[in-house]
C-alpha cells in the first residue's frame, strides 16, 4: 500500500540531502531534484485509482483524525501533486543546464522544498498544516527570486516577502480565530461544526484567511509583487513561480471556500458573486497591464495575473460544470505558462535583452524555440486545437448555463480580456517571425537537456487540445470532490 | 490622507477581529482537541511535558515542516549573501577578558543547550530552544575569537544529517507502524530520562539542526557586515 505521505516526505528528504552530496560531488546537485519528482509522478499514478473511489485519508502518528494531522488524496490533491510534480520534473531537467552561476547547489535544494511546500498544501487536511506548507513554498520562493542576486532580483524579493509576510500574518490570524471558535484545526471538522459562513464571528476568519492566501494567488488588489518578482526571477524560477506557486494559492482558497466555510452558489451569502466579481477584475487589470508591456518577462507576468483571475472567476462560480473548467483552465495554464517562460528564457539568453524588439527575427534563427513559444501562446488564449481551447470553451458554457445576467456580463469582461490576451500575443508572435533583427545572433538550437522539456510541454498541450477527454474524467471527478463537503467530512471522520 | 485611510483600514480590521475573539469561550472548559490532549496526553505519549507532546507527536508533522522552514531560511540567506560574500574586514581583536572568558563559558552554554533539548520530554524547552542556546554560544565564540571562524561544510552537515534523521524516524514509523512517525518505542516511564518514545530522538536532531542553523545564518551575516 502507498502512503500519500511519501510524496512530501521524499522530496523533503533528498532535499536535506544535497549538501551532504554536494560534498562529495559539486555537480551531483543537479542531478538531485529530477529523482524525488518521478518518485512523485509514480506514486500519484499509483493512488490515483484508489483516490478516484474514495479520497485516501491518512494521519500522521495514528492518531485518529482531529487529534493528529491527516492528509488527504483525493482527486484534486492527486491531480495537482501529479502536475506538480511533473511540471517540476521537466523545469527541474531544463535547470540542469540553464542555472550555471551563484551557488548551484542552493538553488536546487530551495527548488525542491518549493515544490515539497506546493505538494504538502494540496495533500494536506490540516488548516495549520496548510499554513506551514505555505510558508515552506513562500519562503522558498522570496529565496529564489533573489537568486540572481542582481539589484532587480533582491529588490522585487524583497516587495515579495513584505507583501507574502503580510497575507501569512493575515491567514495566521484567521486560522487563530477559527481554532479558538471551534477548537480544532483539522478542516473536516471545522467543516461539521460551522453551520453558517455568514454569522460575522465566522466572516471575519473567512476574509482573513481569503485575503491571506489571495496575496500568494495575484487576486487584484493582493497581487502588486507579482510582476517585479516573476520577472525579475531565473526564468526556471519564474516558470515554476507562474506555473505552480500561484495555482496552489489559489486551490488553498477553493479548498477554504467550499470544504471549510461550505459557500455554494444556492446560499444566501453573496461572497461568491464578490469573488467572482473580482476574478473578472483581476483579469481585466492583468491583460491590460499585460498589452502596455514591452518587457517580455514582465508581459508574460501579468498575463499570469489575467489567467489567475479567470481561473478564480470559474471556481467562484461554484457549479460542477463550472469548476471542472477552472480546473481545466488550471492545468492548461501551467502548462502553456511553464512552456513560453522555459522558451523565453534561452530566447533572452541568446539576445541579452528582454525587450520584445530584441527578439526580432528570432524565429528564423531558434525556429524549434519559436514555435513552441507560438504554441503556447496560442493556447493561452484559447485557439484550437491547443489544451487552452477546450478549458476556456468550458468556462463560457459553464457561465451561460448559470442564466445568471450578473455572471453574463462577466463572462463579456473574460471575453474582453481574451481579445486583449490575443492583442498581445501575436504582436510577439509577429516580431518572432516576420521582423527582420539582428543577424548577430547565431542560429543555434538550445541544448538538448532543455529541448526535451519544452517538446514535452509542447506534445501535452497539443495532445490535450485534440483529444480534451484524456483528462476530463479525472478533472469532473475532482471538480466533484472539491464541492461535495459532506462526502469530505465523512470521509475524513468516518 | 494616506495616514487617514490606512488608519481607518486597521480600526476596520481590529473591529472584526475583536467582534470575532468576543465569541471565543476563553476560560471555558477545554474544547475537544485541546482537553483530549490534557488528558490523555501523557499516558498516550509518555512525556511529562505536555507541550512537547503536542509539538512532536501529535502535531510532528508541523514541526516538520517548521524545521524545514528555518532551513529554507539558512539556505535562502546563504544563497543570496553567497554570491556577494567576500571575505573578511578588518577585526579589531577581542579583549583579554572577553576572550578569556568565552573560553570558559562557550562549554558550559553548549552542555546548558544540550540539557534543554535532551530533557525536552520532561522540562519547559525543547530542541528549539536548546538550538537557540547552543548558537548563542558560536556567537559568543565569534565574539570572543574574532578570526576563527566555524567550518561551513562541517555545520552544513550536522544540518543536513539532523534533518535526515527527522526524515528517517517517520520513515521507520511508517514501515513497521503503517503511520508517518508512529510510535516504534515504547512510552517508558513517565519522568524518566529514557521515556516517552521517539521525543528524545526528534528533540535531539532539531536541536542539533537549530543549532548549526542558527549558527550558520549568523556566520553569513558576518561575513556581510563591512
Amino acid at each position: 500500500m502507498v502512503n500519500p505521505v511519501l510524496l512530501i516526505v521524499v522530496p523533503l528528504g533528498f532535499a536535506f540531502l544535497i549538501p551532504i552530496l554536494s560534498l562529495l560531488s559539486k555537480k551531483a546537485a543537479k542531478y538531485i531534484p529530477p529523482i524525488p519528482l518521478c518518485f512523485n509522478i509514480v506514486v500519484s499514478l499509483l493512488l490515483l485509482p484508489r483516490a478516484l473511489e474514495n479520497p485516501v485519508v491518512v494521519s500522521i502518528g495514528g492518531w485518529q483524525p482531529a487529534f493528529s494531522i491527516n492528509l488527504v488524496a483525493g482527486p484534486v490533491g492527486i491531480l495537482l501533486s501529479a502536475v506538480v510534480a511533473f511540471v517540476g520534473l521537466l523545469v527541474s531537467i531544463y535547470a540542469v543546464d540553464y542555472i550555471r552561476e551563484g551557488a548551484t547547489d542552493r538553488y536546487h535544494m530551495l527548488f525542491l522544498l518549493l515544490l515539497t511546500g506546493a505538494t504538502g498544501v494540496v495533500l494536506t487536511g490540516d488548516i495549520f498544516n496548510l499554513f506551514v506548507f505555505f510558508e515552506i513554498l513562500c519562503i522558498s520562493s522570496y529565496a529564489l527570486v533573489a537568486y540572481a542576486g542582481d539589484k532587480a532580483g533582491i529588490e522585487s524579493a524583497v516587495k515579495y516577502l513584505i507583501q507574502g509576510a503580510v497575507g501569512s500574518s493575515l491567514l495566521l490570524i484567521g486560522i487563530g480565530l477559527l481554532y479558538g471558535l471551534f477548537g480544532t484545526l483539522n478542516m473536516a471538522d471545522i467543516a461539521k461544526a460551522l453551520q453558517s459562513p455568514s454569522s460575522l464571528p465566522v466572516f471575519v476568519p473567512m476574509a482573513l484567511i481569503i485575503s491571506g492566501l489571495g496575496v500568494e494567488a495575484a487576486i487584484f488588489p493582493l497581487n502588486g509583487w507579482l510582476p517585479d518578482a516573476h520577472s525579475s526571477a531565473p526564468s526556471p524560477v519564474s516558470a515554476i513561480l507562474s506555473g505552480i506557486a500561484i495555482e496552489v494559492g489559489l486551490y488553498a482558497i477553493a479548498r477554504v471556500v467550499f470544504t471549510i466555510f461550505g459557500l455554494s452558489i444556492d446560499s444566501t451569502s453573496n461572497f461568491l458573486m464578490f469573488l467572482a466579481v473580482l476574478g473578472i477584475l483581476t483579469l481585466l487589470v492583468g491583460e491590460m497591464c499585460a498589452l502596455g508591456q514591452n518587457n517580455i518577462k514582465r508581459m508574460l507576468a501579468y498575463s499570469s495575473i489575467g489567467q489567475m483571475g479567470l481561473i478564480l472567476f470559474a471556481l467562484a462560480m461554484a457549479s460542477s460544470y463550472a469548476v471542472v473548467g477552472g480546473l481545466f483552465q488550471l492545468v492548461s495554464h501551467t502548462l502553456a505558462k511553464a512552456l513560453l517562460f522555459l522558451t523565453v528564457g534561452y530566447m533572452t539568453y541568446r539576445t541579452h535583452s528582454l525587450d520584445v524588439s530584441a527578439l526580432a527575427g528570432i524565429g528564423k534563427r531558434m525556429p524549434i524555440t519559436s514555435l513552441a513559444f507560438t504554441i503556447g501562446a496560442f493556447s493561452l488564449i484559447g485557439l484550437p486545437p491547443f489544451a487552452g481551447f477546450p478549458s476556456k470553451l468550458l468556462i463560457v458554457r459553464a457561465a451561460l448555463a448559470t442564466k445568471e445576467c450578473l455572471f453574463f456580463v462577466l463572462i463579456g469582461g473574460a471575453l474582453l480580456g481574451t481579445v486583449i490576451e490575443a492583442a498581445y500575443f501575436f504582436r510577439i508572435v509577429q516580431v518572432l517571425y516576420f521582423k527582420d533583427g539582428n543577424t548577430n545572433i547565431a542560429r543555434k538550437q538550445v541544448p538538448a537537456v532543455a529541448l526535451i522539456p519544452i517538446v514535452i510541454f509542447v506534445i501535452l498541450i497539443v495532445g490535450i487540445g485534440i483529444y480534451p477527454k484524456f483528462i476530463t474524467g479525472l478533472l469532473s471527478s475532482a471538480a466533484a470532490e472539491l464541492l461535495n463537503r459532506v462526502d469530505y467530512i465523512r470521509n475524513v471522520l468516518g | 490622507m494616506r495616514k487617514i485611510i490606512s488608519v481607518l483600514l486597521l480600526s476596520i480590521v481590529a473591529v472584526g477581529i475583536y467582534l470575532s475573539v468576543s465569541h471565543i469561550p476563553f476560560g471555558a472548559p477545554k474544547t475537544k482537541v485541546g482537553g483530549h490532549y490534557v488528558e490523555q496526553g501523557m499516558e498516550e505519549t509518555g512525556a511529562a511535558n505536555m507541550v512537547t507532546s503536542v509539538v512532536v507527536i501529535y502535531r510532528g508533522f508541523d514541526t516538520l515542516g517548521e524545521v524545514t522552514v528555518l532551513f529554507i531560511a539558512a539556505v535562502g540567506l546563504a544563497a543570496v549573501l553567497g554570491i556577494a560574500g567576500q571575505q573578511g574586514f578588518p577585526r579589531e581583536p577581542a579583549s583579554f577578558v572577553l576572550r578569556n572568558a568565552c573560553v570558559v563559558i562557550f562549554p558550559l552554554i553548549l552542555l546548558c543547550g544540550t540539557y534543554i533539548f535532551a530533557h525536552g520530554h520532561l522540562t519547559p524547552g525543547g530542541g528549539f530552544q536548546g538550538g537557540v542556546v547552543i548558537a548563542s554560544a558560536f556567537v559568543l565564540s565569534y565574539l570572543g575569537g574574532r578570526e576563527r571562524r566555524i567550518s561551513k561544510r562541517l555545520f552544513g552537515s550536522v544540518e543536513s544529517l539532523a534533518g535526515l534523521v527527522f526524515v528517517t524516524t517517520g520513515l521507520i514509523g511508517l514501515a513497521v507502524g503503517g503511520y508517518f512517525l508512529s510510535r516504534i518505542l515504547p512510552n517508558g516511564r513517565p519522568y524518566s530520562l529514557l521515556s516517552a518514545g521517539i521525543i528524545p530522538i526528534i528533540y535531539i536532531a532539531i536541536g542539533f539542526k537549530v543549532g548549526s542553523e542558527l549558527a550558520g545564518i549568523i556566520d553569513n551575516l558576518i561575513e556581510e557586515t563591512k
